[in-house]
């Protein structure tokens, strides 16, 4: 099944499931099998946004004002949320794009890819204002054990689907020898590293994010590094609708609402999601353990953040239809829905720092004190 | 200047001649006022503490303000019971949708777009029906409503997620 980028055979749309039937031709949105995927696109474009609309000034005077165990814990959430947005602005693209056969679904998956690379510019962004040097602290992703360890879970499921996809659209189904190697290519497997893929790309964008977020939140909250706040929050909103886009699909696969194959696979990959999420919320309790490892900061400490990894994990989990994993239990965090919350949310660059923007403003409380020494 | 001295003559029981240093000017500075700086010279977020706002309507929405408008008699929306599966009862009539209602009764419901596509607010409808005043985005199950998006049809009964 060679990739081709123009599908010349004649078909019927609707008759398509979302993943391996035919490949994608003329890119058209008239006739859509799942209206969804038009919908999260056209949200999605209406929540554009630059990072550069936001002022940075007063976060670096925040950052070297932090306590040194403070600016780890800050430094190291921004460089795992550098490498998550890192691997989402191009996975989704190399691994879904060339086995979706939706002109919809397709434009959706760009959409949120791109999406992504806002994400990453604006990390850049955001660097660039607290530290003089901006390749310390990128260089260092590579570098440091704590985060490559987290990147090889971010990335297993992606890479093991990309290689055998490849083999898939080069060789087609079948028993290969590549290099001497026995590959065994089925529709089955390819199905099922696919539904495992999007497990884990909902794991990553339903917990792992929102744990980051959490933690940027929190200097927030005590009035430090507000300006990054406000970005994180404008990511925050975007990746709210890319796990929304994700349930979509891991849903309509699970209900077989289009491949009756798929809904199987999905049934019997139901002990590997829940294994898979059990092992991200193990992951980001290690992850807490390393950021509160020279001291916790006001407000949030490792025994509030494993508690808040519970919390969501339960919520996201169930929100698939699984029964929770851990003991139910109410928000730890209750503040961060004020951050969650796009109404909050605003990019007029003038009022994105709101001290500036009162900066000269005129007090207009008047009190009748206030003419106590006046006589006429 | 010369209107404001005439006004000065004109105050009863005051000479123009007396103390000089009460005189000023409408749009000069004030001998008493400090020098002040365009730029803080320090960053403002040390000074206090400012938190995220969550800007909730601040009037109830159940219970809305008098409006001007002519009351039409029998023209109030109908007042339908929403009842909880764990026995808490709520009544919906003014509010625009059923969370901010559940909200303004003291029922705490989980939420975070409020407009339809986190899926937050998803909660399973037990008995009724509801109707949905934007299309909602987030997945939701056959038994399943978003209550950021709907109101309910006549009486329902839910069961709350979280």
């Amino acid at each position: 099944m060679p990739y081709t980028t123009f599908n010349r055979n004649e078909f019927d749309t609707f008759a398509q499931p979302m993943f391996f039937g035919e490949q994608v031709n003329v890119a058209r949105y008239d006739q859509q099998k799942h209206k969804i995927f038009e919908n999260l696109i056209e949200k999605q474009l209406s929540f554009f946004w630059r990072p550069e609309e936001v002022d940075l000034t007063n976060d670096r005077k925040d950052f070297l004002d932090l306590p040194e165990h403070e600016q780890h814990i800050f430094v190291s959430n921004l460089k795992y949320q550098t490498l998550l947005d890192s691997v989402q602005g191009r996975s989704p693209n190399v691994a879904f794009l060339p086995v979706v056969s939706l002109p919809e679904l397709e434009t959706w998956i760009e959409t949120w890819s791109f999406s992504e690379t806002i994400h990453s510019r604006s990390y850049t962004h955001i660097v660039r204002n607290i530290v003089p040097n901006p390749a310390v602290i990128f260089d260092d992703i590579t570098r440091n054990e704590h985060i490559t360890r987290r990147a090889v879970s971010v990335t297993q499921y992606y890479d093991a689907f990309i290689e055998l996809s490849c083999w898939y659209q080069q060789l087609g189904e079948g028993t290969h020898t590549i290099n001497g190697e026995v590959v065994e290519v089925t529709m089955h497997e390819l199905k099922r590293r696919l539904y495992l893929t999007l497990v884990s790309v909902n794991v990553l964008e339903a917990i792992r994010f929102y744990v980051s977020f959490a933690c940027s939140f929190a200097f927030a909250e005590r009035a430090k590094m507000e300006g990054n706040a406000k970005i994180i929050k404008l990511i925050a909103r975007d990746e709210a609708l890319h796990l929304t886009g994700t349930q979509h699909m891991l849903q309509i696969i699970a209900r077989g609402k289009d491949d009756a194959e798929f809904a199987d696979i999905a049934e019997e990959c139901k002990a590997d999601v829940v294994r898979i999420f059990k092992e991200a919320a193990q992951q980001e309790k290690d992850w807490a353990e390393y950021l509160f490892k020279d001291g916790s900061m006001i407000g949030l400490n490792k025994d509030i953040l494993c508690q808040y990894v519970e919390y969501i994990t339960n919520q996201r989990i169930a929100a698939l239809g699984f029964d929770r994993i851990f003991e139910a239990r109410s928000n730890p965090l209750p503040w961060i829905n004020s951050w969650l919350n796009s109404d909050n949310v605003q990019v007029a660059p003038q009022e994105s720092e709101i001290s500036s923007y009162l900066v000269g403003a005129i007090d207009s409380e008047v009190d009748t004190s206030d003419f106590g020494d006046f006589d006429l | 200047m010369k209107a404001l001295n005439k006004r000065r003559e004109e105050l009863p029981g005051q000479s123009a001649s007396s103390n000089d240093n009460d005189w000023f000017e409408l749009d000069g500075r004030s001998n008493d006022q400090p020098d002040f700086d365009l730029e803080p010279s320090s960053a403002e977020s040390a000074d206090e503490q400012r938190q995220a706002e969550l800007y909730l309507p601040e009037n109830d929405p159940e219970h809305p303000e008098p409006t001007p408008q002519l009351e039409l008699d029998g023209m109030a929306p109908a007042i339908y019971s929403v009842m909880l599966s764990d026995g808490r009862e709520a009544r919906f009539q003014y509010a625009n949708n059923l969370l901010e209602s559940l909200e303004a009764q003291n029922i705490d419901v989980h939420f975070q777009c409020r407009e339809g596509y986190c899926g937050s607010c998803r909660a399973r409808l037990l008995s009724g029906e509801v109707h949905y005043t934007s299309e909602p985005m987030a997945w939701i199950n056959d038994d399943e409503v978003l209550l950021c998006c709907c109101i309910p049809r006549g009486p329902i009964q839910l069961e709350l997620l979280n």
